[in-house]
């Protein structure tokens, strides 16, 4: 037996780590082996026959026409805008939450465009309809709904009204694996969609990659293109086609072998390790459920306008009071956490020039106010969720001033102190 | 016999290490942390290595060699309304990497004989737009840089020297992306010192512009403070993998690089004589050059092609087509300008240029049937 799949339950870690998948890593020991003897033989270590495999694999699982494999999330993100047809440099705008990882609105800056905020739902945190309708400018070509967290946007309400605004929708549902919408999956609700598989990810490698899925071909042959210095045509698995002339200015956003491989070899028990997922959330749900100075708890809507919607825990997100504080009682205690988001984007320095002021979108800055990423993934344990929650419940601030919604921009994010750099990049 | 050009089994010797490393990383528990696989401590010490190697300001890893071309360009501040002239012949990140940026490339000729580029002709198409020259080192022969490097003073221009293709390259005593503000290696797996996927580097003599760049590889956060963008950046990052793949690869590198260097003297000893029976090789010498590609320029390129195809052997035509014919860049080459005549070298070159292989793994009876097929074909002709 491989001593490294052996974890004795009895003695924990002393700390619970943000993120690790070290068990299930070495609980795939074969299966890894066994695609990475493959790839060894095939001999091509990035844009290989591996991605090839995991691309059909991908396809068979999430139902997309075209899954199409590349180095990163964001850089999925700026493929598929550009094959969405996003012109670079012609003022084009694009519709994203002012709540998210800064990939959602800078991917739009790096595909020649330019991001347009709206405020969120605060119960899903995913875009509002209500404040897109406010936001929204003649120059606005794209909606970007972000899925975030454990759920989609409310992609009928946003859909409705990209047909009436004559908008593009793409999603960017870089965490959203397995999150589907009346049977479909996230990504294919618009003209397309993309994934992520930064580690810490529902599906995650051990490095950087990512995907698009589209069910329009011509986008998928478009981004398949991108991702090869523009190259049109079969280039995957073959390096003699690298002296094909560019169609397009391309990038190179060509995904490792290696990372194919292992996601290949996960993929076969994402089914389960989502269904553990929503087990250990449920477990945090039941044990912080009341608890004073938690404001609020995940809440995954399960129908909306009659279309049954399949949450999926890729994080599990808790606002309460006093979050830099609590972060900082549970780091003090070996628990690692994560704040999803401290700042804003309208409010972040690299979109300064877009001119926001805090109070512009109240609702994003009051999530990243008070908002608290806890630690959960397949290789938890029920006794670390034990852990995390009885400090949570025990925790008392030192001050009774509670969070305030970011109101000074001069404010750096602060890192908290204690918290360590783990699974981050 | 069958000698590739794209050898499929280019880390044999490493094939276990390999697998032991994915484990490694993989399982890795760090004390009461979470894992980390991107720009953890395998990088920060393959960075440290590379740049104790080369003597060089700082060294940062990126996604790859064109993604690291993109982020000195960006560090540079290249942007809309700049022009950077570039070779006329190369690989598509010379003009992409340009405009990704909304920045326009201007296309300057090479020289016939080495297909690098000139900077005589470089200096004719600076204009009151010109931001940055980017000569390329190209295949074997790395470009004049101390003359670039007058040039961009003269000018008050930022020099990118693009040596994706040139690391373990030396030019009296200044190595390949040092020469001029910054440079970059790509880890592909065919070059010099290829890795098992993607990857790349930027180096720098310039502390502050390594610091911008490492700034922008990573969502523009500055290293400490997680999830606060000071700038607009790309993710392109590098992984924990490919760096302990790569430290474990260094030491073997030289010894990889001379072998390189030795097939590709002895081709040129070999071929010397057939410049009258239209195969030209590339010039002799060791300084200014580093053995990625082995190119020569046949007048009937094609059959020597076929001619080496029947015996086994793999060539490669890497660039048929110069930048400014290729659809994707054609806006840029000028409106009416004819290619054959505003960049006949380049054209010349794509016509005839033919790559050999020059990899270490080429057993020295394997280089000496190379080198008869190519004398035979040329002297039958």
């Amino acid at each position: 037996m491989d001593p490294l799949s052996c974890s004795d339950r009895r003695e924990p870690p002393p700390g619970v780590p943000f993120f690790t998948q070290a068990e299930t890593f070495a609980g795939l020991r074969e299966v890894i082996d066994g695609h990475l003897a493959e790839l060894l033989a095939q001999g091509k270590f990035s844009h290989g026959a591996k991605v090839g495999e995991f691309e059909h694999a991908l396809a068979a699982y999430t139902g997309a026409r075209h899954v199409i494999g590349v180095n990163s999330g964001t850089d999925a993100l700026v493929l598929l805008l550009r094959a969405a047809g996003l012109r670079p440099g012609e003022g084009e705008e694009v519709v994203v939450p002012a709540f998210s990882f800064v990939a959602s609105a800078s991917s739009v800056v790096l595909a020649g465009g330019r991001p347009v905020f709206a405020d969120i739902d605060p119960v899903s945190y995913a875009m509002d309809p209500a404040s897109v309708e406010r936001v929204l400018t003649p120059s606005c070509r794209f909606l970007m709904p972000v899925h975030l967290f454990c759920q989609l946007a409310d992609m009928a309400r946003l859909g409705e009204l990209a047909r009436l605004n004559d908008l593009v929708v793409v999603e960017d549902s870089a965490e959203a694996i397995g999150m589907r919408r009346d049977g479909v999956h996230a990504g294919l609700l618009g003209a397309g969609g993309v994934l992520s598989f930064f580690p810490t990810k529902t599906l995650g490698a051990i490095g950087d990659a990512g995907a698009v899925l589209t069910d329009d071909d011509e986008i998928a042959r478009t981004v398949d293109a991108l991702r090869h210095h523009g190259r049109f045509g079969r280039t995957l698995g073959d390096f003699r086609t690298i002296n094909t002339s560019s169609g397009v200015p391309g990038y190179n956003s060509k995904m490792d072998d290696i990372q194919a491989s292992v996601l290949l070899a996960k993929l076969t028990r994402l089914d389960a390790d989502i269904a553990r997922r929503a087990e250990l959330a449920a477990a945090y749900t039941e044990r912080l459920d009341d608890t004073p100075g938690v404001l609020r708890l995940p809440k995954p809507v399960g129908a909306r306008c009659g279309a049954k919607a399949d949450p999926v825990f890729y994080v599990y997100l808790i606002e309460v009071e006093h979050r830099d504080e609590l972060a900082a009682h549970l780091a003090a205690h070996g628990v690692e956490t994560e704040t999803y988001y401290p700042t804003p984007l309208h409010l972040q320095p690299c979109f300064a020039e877009l001119g926001h002021r805090p109070g512009d979108f109240p609702h994003a800055e009051a999530a990243c106010a008070r908002a608290l990423a806890l630690p959960l993934y397949p290789d938890l344990t029920f006794d670390a969720v034990d852990r995390v929650c009885d400090l949570i419940r025990t925790f008392r601030p030192s001050t009774s001033r509670p969070a305030t919604p970011y109101s000074d921009t001069s404010r750096p994010a602060t890192p908290y102190p204690g918290t360590r750099e783990g699974a981050r990049a | 016999m069958r000698l590739h050009f794209f050898p499929p089994d280019l880390f044999e010797s490493d094939r276990e290490h390999l697998v032991r490393l994915v484990h490694e990383i993989g399982t890795a528990r760090p004390e009461g942390a979470s894992q980390r696989f991107i720009l953890g401590e395998h990088t920060a010490r393959f960075e440290e290595a590379l740049r104790e190697q080369l003597g060089a300001a700082d060294v940062v890893a990126c996604g790859s060699g064109t993604s690291a071309l993109t982020l000195v360009l960006a560090a540079m501040d290249v942007g809309p309304g700049d022009e950077v002239v570039v070779p006329a012949l190369g690989c598509a990140p010379l003009a992409s990497s340009v405009v990704a940026l909304g920045a326009v490339p201007v296309f300057a000729d090479v020289d016939p004989w080495t297909m690098v580029v000139d900077p005589e002709v470089m200096e004719r198409r600076i204009t009151p737009r010109t931001k940055a020259l980017m000569p390329a080192h190209m295949f074997s022969v790395m470009a004049d840089m101390p003359r670039f490097a007058a040039l961009a003073d003269a000018y008050g221009l930022r020099l990118v020297e693009d040596s994706a293709v040139a690391q373990g390259g030396v030019r009296r005593g200044v190595p390949a992306g040092l020469a001029g503000e910054a440079g970059v290696y790509s880890f592909v797996q065919v070059k010099t010192f290829g890795t098992a996927g993607e990857g790349g580097v930027v180096v720098t003599r310039d502390a502050e512009l390594g610091r911008t760049v490492r700034m922008l590889r990573n969502h523009g956060q500055d290293g400490r403070t997680r999830f606060l963008h000071h700038r607009i950046g790309w993710n392109s990052r590098f992984d924990e993998i490919q760096a302990a793949f790569l430290l474990h690869r260094l030491p073997g590198f030289p010894a990889r690089l001379e072998r390189r260097a030795r097939i590709a003297e002895h081709y040129t000893e070999r071929f010397a004589d057939l410049a009258d029976h239209g195969v030209l090789a590339p010039p002799p010498g060791r300084d200014g050059r580093c053995y990625y590609v082995y190119t020569v320029q046949a007048e009937r390129r094609d059959a020597l092609a076929a001619h080496l195809a029947q015996r086994g052997i793999d060539s490669h035509v890497y660039y048929p087509r110069t930048l400014p014919r290729q659809p994707a860049f054609a806006r840029y080459a000028g409106v009416g300008v004819d290619p054959a005549a505003e960049w006949p070298a380049a054209e010349r070159a794509g016509d005839r240029m033919l790559s050999l292989p020059v990899h270490p793994q080429l057993s020295d009876a394997e280089v000496e049937y190379l080198a008869d097929a190519v004398r035979e074909f040329a002297l039958a002709g």
